[in-house]
């Protein structure tokens, strides 16, 4: 017996090496040049050998336990094999485990956990051998005790290194990041993983030469492919490899295997052979996670291929606009365009190779700039009226008219903001008096035409009337950390008035921004009675938070000062004319209402790149020299001739926010559930009656009905016409409202209450006006289209009308006239 | 839609099995998903909702029974009726359930479902979690789980809408709280619910609007479509909201013409059927989510109707409101899934009854997280008022599952028989809910939208598995 031991050792051991060599046929045929392969070979045997530890003296101590009142029970023997050979081949495991470990590169607490929880079960179980063996070959009965223990103690020892080990392989917490109070990281992982980038590599690689606009998008592009894929190991936190992907320098520099990238090289670039090795490789890259796709790894060879462009001035992964305001020269007045805006248009313009389309014509120009500024339809006699005006300036003129109609522009521009700064009349919250409304403020501020920066002031630092936006929504019961008021507040201001997506960094470094945790809970620190401790993934990390702006370079504020103190103070750095982003963010964001899409987009994050840098700055800076004056950057906007260009059409809408976006004119857009029901209370009959008010700018019932002739569905509380029409639910900030017609929607026009009794109404009102059909129908589509019905049209809507005129017919004829796509969209 | 696992994340898995099934228990349940492979044990679901919080002790989860008296202590009643026996051996329902107690032998009945701790209890906040697998407030507006249904898997009919809400009216209480979750968030609205407030006039939802004969709907849509037709719709609209809004107005009218759309119709029920189901509102919900379901519905969900102080939420006279609830829910839930099972529609549609939370006599919240009680509840009980379940208890609750490839006659978990009567085998949250829902419907369990440059999984960073005890 004894004499066979060493024989079926042998063949276990030669087995395993015949077994290992199949299981690795990738391993590498060359490294590093100071280790011998051979050593290496073997150290990768160790996650291979370690499963014979791990069963057979988990299997023999169970089977002690079993027997544990009878040291000679039948098993004897069968334990004593389990024992010789388990403890064997762990000391031959952890020997392998070892070379491992020299001869790759390992390290953290993780790794030494296991590296020595390992070893110490590999002596025990060595020991436990010996203290066997002692016992039945030297029959020192007194050993067995020891033995005994000596067998459990290892059998834990497995327990804890294939607990590290099963970490290091796939990640810490693997084991407890399923149950649903750990893993962190797992979660983090998980939230890292498989972000696109919506740029394709094809459009670069068709090019032979890039642009320096190109040149930044691609690097964009492959920027947001590191951040996503390789941050996880590879930056500030974590440095594996000793190479670090998140700036410039460390990306050229490369990390131990040399420099990641050659230039030009995609050959020879060690971060391409890394990403296209096949998965499962063991110098596979991404190490953890699904491997790159072929957009991503393609881009990434492109990028190299056309020299690897990385604008000097970036120096992070992520875009980061300037803070400061600039104020770049006008261009020269050329082609007789005095609009300012025009100028750097034609600038873009030019560059782009883009010639200027002829501008629309009045009955476009009108219904488009009443819609905008106003949100209504212009009548039929006002665009007679305007057609027939003579002067140059007509177009100016009707802007500044408008602008002028304080409550009517302030009943448009209220649904606006109140999407912008989660504005409701009723929503959750209400009901514990954890949410308070601006409505009378917003109004009143907008009838003003309140300076803008008063206007921030106001909400930043709040009287009775004001406070609805700082305070949040406070839900009964406990929150989330990263959802306390404070860091709601925090949330809204950066997002809402600057742009700044802070929502990831609440919980959490961002994975899509510079903005860390810290700089999260400094913000909100600003809002809160009491010092805010981080808490991390809603885990208290027991650090108080510091008290300070997103960028310390605008000022301090008082640490531990009281929310007043610190607001005022906040009101006062943010709304300084130094901070260029908040001026930024407010012209992009009225641009966009205009245009259908930002400078920058989307609006909510201002670190992108706009399509004009120059366009962006100089409104900013024209708009702080106007005394922040709303109204008259939309006069600037409306009487350029940029806004009178023909509408674009969008394919696709998942596409609005690329990098690559060319600017040729305003977007065709619908409108808005506001506007739209606007619109039927104008031509058909009022959607609603004066009781529905939830926000009456005159008080009383009576007063309103003077002075306005329906009741504006802005004023009156979210219904399911107007939810099916996109008006959202206010909880949250809503910068952009869904474009996209549904079948709720399709419902609801069909088939829906309202409008069917909008319509009934309406046609008996038409009915009683209109005694002839012919009339009628001219008299639906002007006021409706402002145009006279074309001859098909007319034939068309004869037949609806039918022989006999009812008001069945006639709630017919205006049902589908409303529901015509011209009457529908912004053209 | 993405592999449910591919090479390499099987391999992690299963050297993952090897070493976790020794050193614990837990990941091994990943390793059996992951065997199982992504095929669909169901392709509708129908979620009965059991709103205002159903005490786990007066209706599926039974304990000592302590009959009412002048003078009893509330701190020794754990369930106000007596049990009785269900079709599976040893296990108890409480009285008022005797149909549905015939057909435990069809379903798995989990017995440890574990609420989330979002201390001074608001229902809706409650609500709001198990329906969207997110705690508000959130940053961004969580999409309701039917929503994500609808969005991965589309209607199962292309002219049933694929996310019906039942019962549910937005005019009460709370309502704006209910809103918050009856949505589909950033998913967009096309996948929000359709909600049919009332049942018995669920037609008019699909019907021309009131006062329009059939023929007049008709032709208003032919002439319509003729109009649009002469209207240069080419130059107006950019390209996807003229295709949208083509798309959907098409949808609208198929669904309105369909003969499906009868099934919104209850009238069209044999009256005999319709008397065993029409125990009120709820009753004739369940017959309408059986109707859809038979025409290629593909998640709906039927309310007892959320309202504060109202059907489950028995803030009083509790053990008499329970009583009449059961009356509510007993014959239809039965008959529901009676009538599925005969028609073979049960195989493949996933029916789940649940509730927010659980109620208890004494304990508010959870024993070590108790918090602000909102009911005054006498120590001695003179009035039969007092005795009923009138608080908010969180830590163990009952959620019964039948059809669409769950274990038949199966129980999953245990609370403690004596107060507190919390989870103490097997405990189980809405994350894995969710999964196991998403995993019978063949759904990626790392199913997620990207929003605001982040991923946004069903459940919280897609790191949740689905509960493979509960699968046959």
């Amino acid at each position: 017996m004894e004499r066979r031991l060493p024989i079926t050792v042998c063949v276990i051991f030669l087995q395993l090496l015949a077994l290992a060599a199949y299981a690795q046929p990738e391993a590498p045929a060359s490294e590093p040049a100071d280790i011998w392969w051979g050593w290496e070979f073997v150290g990768r045997m160790h996650p291979m050998l370690v499963h014979f530890p791990v069963s057979l003296l988990l299997i023999a101590a169970v089977m002690e336990l079993l027997t544990f009142r009878r040291f000679q029970s039948q098993l004897r023997a069968g334990i004593n094999w389990l024992v010789f050979i388990g403890s064997l081949s762990a000391v031959i495991a952890a020997l392998c485990g070892w070379l491992l470990a020299w001869t790759g590169e390992y390290g953290g607490d993780t790794f030494y956990a296991h590296q020595w929880s390992g070893t110490a079960t590999a002596v025990l179980g060595a020991l436990a051998g010996l203290l066997l063996w002692a016992v039945v070959r030297k029959k020192r009965l007194a050993f067995i005790k020891a033995y005994q223990v000596t067998l459990l103690l290892s059998s834990v020892g497995v327990f804890l290194a294939g607990h590290y080990g099963g970490s290091l392989t796939h990640g810490q917490d693997y084991l407890l990041g399923v149950t649903p109070w750990g893993g962190e990281d797992e979660r983090m992982a998980a939230a890292l993983g498989g972000t696109p980038t919506t740029v394709a590599w094809q459009s670069f690689a068709q090019l032979d030469t890039l642009d320096e606009q190109q040149e930044a998008q691609l690097n964009m592009a492959v920027r947001t492919v590191l951040a996503h894929r390789c941050f996880q190991c590879h930056s500030s936190d974590k440095t594996e490899g000793k190479l670090r992907l998140d700036q410039r320098e460390f990306v050229f520099q490369g990390g131990e295997s040399g420099p990641s990238i050659l230039p030009g090289d995609v050959d020879n670039s060690e971060l391409i052979r890394r990403i296209t090795l096949p998965a499962g490789h063991k110098e596979a890259m991404p190490g953890k996670g699904k491997p790159l796709d072929d957009n991503e790894v393609n881009l990434i060879k492109v990028w190299v291929a056309k020299g690897a462009p990385w604008p000097e001035h970036i120096k992070g992964i992520f875009p980061v606009a300037p803070l400061e305001p600039r104020r770049p020269e006008l261009p020269a007045l050329t082609k007789g365009l005095e609009n300012p805006i025009d100028r750097w248009v034609n600038d873009y313009f030019e560059g782009n190779q883009l010639t200027w389309p002829d501008v629309v014509d009045d009955r476009i120009f009108l219904r488009r700039i009443y819609a905008d500024l106003v949100g209504l339809l212009p009548t039929p006699q006002q665009l007679r009226d305007f057609e027939k005006d003579t002067r140059p300036d007509k177009r100016a003129q009707v802007a500044a008219e408008l602008l002028g109609r304080n409550d009517d522009y302030a009943m448009h521009w209220t649904t606006f903001w109140n999407d912008l700064l989660r504005n409701d009349y009723t929503g959750p919250g209400y009901i514990t008096n954890g949410r308070f409304n601006i409505s009378d403020w917003l109004y009143r501020a907008l009838v003003d035409n309140k300076p803008y920066n008063q206007f921030v002031k106001e909400l930043l630092n709040p009287d009775e009337s004001s406070k609805g936006f700082i305070k949040g929504i406070a839900w009964r019961g406990a929150v989330n950390s990263s959802q306390t008021t404070a860091m709601q507040a925090a949330q809204n201001v950066s997002q809402a008035l600057l742009g700044v997506n802070l929502k990831c960094a609440s919980c959490h470094d961002s994975f899509v921004s510079d903005w860390k945790l810290d700089d999260a809970y400094a913000f909100a620190n600003i809002f809160s009675e009491n010092q805010l401790e981080i808490a991390r993934c809603d885990i208290p990390t027991g650090e108080m938070a510091d008290t300070r702006l997103l960028w310390p370079k605008l000022g301090d504020i008082t640490k531990n000062g009281s929310v007043e103190e610190k607001s005022r103070e906040l009101a006062q750095l943010l709304t300084q004319p130094e901070n260029g982003r908040l001026y930024r963010t407010l012209v992009n964001r009225i641009w966009a209402q205009l245009m259908g899409r930002g400078i920058v987009a989307p609006t909510d994050e201002m670190d992108n790149e706009p399509w004009s840098r120059d366009l962006l700055d100089w409104l900013a800076v024209n708009f702080v020299d106007n005394a922040y004056d709303v109204k008259h950057l939309l006069y600037l906007i409306t009487t350029s001739k940029t806004y009178q260009l023909p509408s674009v059409a969008i394919a696709d809408p998942a596409t609005i926010n690329n990098a690559d976006f060319v600017f040729t004119g305003v977007l065709k857009r619908k409108l808005t559930a506001e506007q739209y029901a606007d619109a039927i209370s104008t031509i058909v009959h009022p959607m609603y009656p004066t009781t529905s008010l939830k926000y009456n700018p005159e008080g009383d019932e009576a007063s309103y009905k003077e002075s306005h002739p329906f009741v504006r569905a802005a004023l009156v509380q979210n219904d399911p016409f107007l939810t099916a029409l996109g008006r959202p639910s206010r909880e949250n900030i809503i910068s952009v409202r869904d474009g996209q017609a549904t079948l709720l929607q399709a419902m609801e026009l069909t088939n829906g209450a309202l409008l069917n009794e909008t319509l009934i109404a309406g046609a008996q009102e038409w009915m009683a006006t209109h005694r002839d059909k012919d009339g009628l129908i001219t008299a639906v589509f002007t006021q409706s289209l402002g145009r006279q019905p074309s001859e098909d049209e007319r034939r068309v809507s004869h037949e609806i009308l039918g022989q006999q005129m009812d008001t069945t017919s006639v709630q017919d004829l205006l049902w589908s006239v409303v529901l015509l796509p011209e009457f529908q969209f912004i053209e | 839609m993405n592999q449910y696992y591919n090479r390499r994340d099987f391999l992690k898995t299963a050297t993952a099995g090897t070493l976790g099934a020794l050193a614990a228990g837990a990941p091994l349940a990943g390793f059996l998903s992951s065997c199982s492979g992504k095929q669909a044990t169901a392709d509708a679901v129908i979620l009965l909702w059991m709103a205002g919080g159903m005490a786990h002790t007066d209706t599926f989860d039974p304990k000592a029974y302590t009959p009412f008296e002048k003078g009893l202590d509330s701190n020794r009643v754990l369930s106000t009726f007596p049990s009785i026996p269900t079709a599976l051996d040893g296990i108890s329902f409480s009285e008022g359930l005797e149909s549905m107690a015939s057909l435990m032998d069809r379903g798995t009945l989990i017995r440890s479902y574990v609420a989330a701790d979002l201390g001074h209890i608001l229902h809706s906040r409650h609500q709001y979690h198990w329906h969207t697998c997110y705690e508000p407030p959130q940053t961004v507006s969580a999409p309701h789980i039917g929503a994500w249904i609808a969005q991965e898997l589309g209607p199962k009919n292309p002219v049933i809408p694929p996310f019906i809400n039942i019962g549910q009216r937005m005019t009460v209480g709370e309502a704006e709280e209910l809103k918050a979750f009856h949505t589909a968030g950033f998913l967009g609205s096309e996948y929000g619910p359709f909600m049919i407030p009332d049942p018995s006039a669920g037609l008019d939802a699909v019907k021309p609007p009131a006062g329009m004969s059939f023929s007049r709907f008709e032709r208003r849509n032919q002439l319509y479509t003729e109009l649009l037709d002469q209207n240069a719709i080419g130059d107006l609209g950019s390209d996807y909201q003229k295709e949208s809004f083509k798309r959907s107005m098409e949808q609208a009218y198929m669904l309105l013409k369909s003969p499906e759309a009868k099934a919104f119709d209850l009238r069209e029920e044999p009256e005999e059927q319709y008397a065993v189901y029409n125990t009120g509102k709820f009753g004739l919900g369940c017959l309408m989510a059986r109707r859809l379901v038979e025409q290629g519905a593909r998640f709906i969900s039927v309310t007892s109707e959320y309202e504060p102080f109202m059907g489950w939420d028995t803030h009083e006279n509790g053990h008499v409101r329970a009583g009449d609830m059961k009356k509510l829910i007993d014959a239809p839930i039965a008959q529901l899934i009676k009538d599925l099972d005969r028609s073979g529609h049960l195989e493949r549609t996933l029916v789940i009854i649940a509730s927010e939370f659980s109620r208890d006599m004494v304990m508010e919240g959870r024993p070590g997280a108790e918090v602000l009680h909102q009911v005054e509840q006498p120590d001695v009980i003179n009035d039969i008022r007092n005795y009923g379940m009138h608080r908010h208890f969180t830590d163990g609750c009952s959620i019964l599952m039948f059809g669409g490839g769950i274990k038949k006659g199966s129980v999953f978990g245990k609370t403690a028989d004596e107060r507190p009567c919390k989870t103490i085998e097997n405990p189980i949250r809405i994350e894995q809910i969710h999964q196991s829902i998403y995993h019978a419907l063949g759904i990626d369990q790392q199913k997620h939208a990207i929003v605001e440059g982040r991923p946004f999984y069903t459940t919280p960073d897609g790191v949740h598995l689905p509960e493979m005890a509960l699968f046959a």
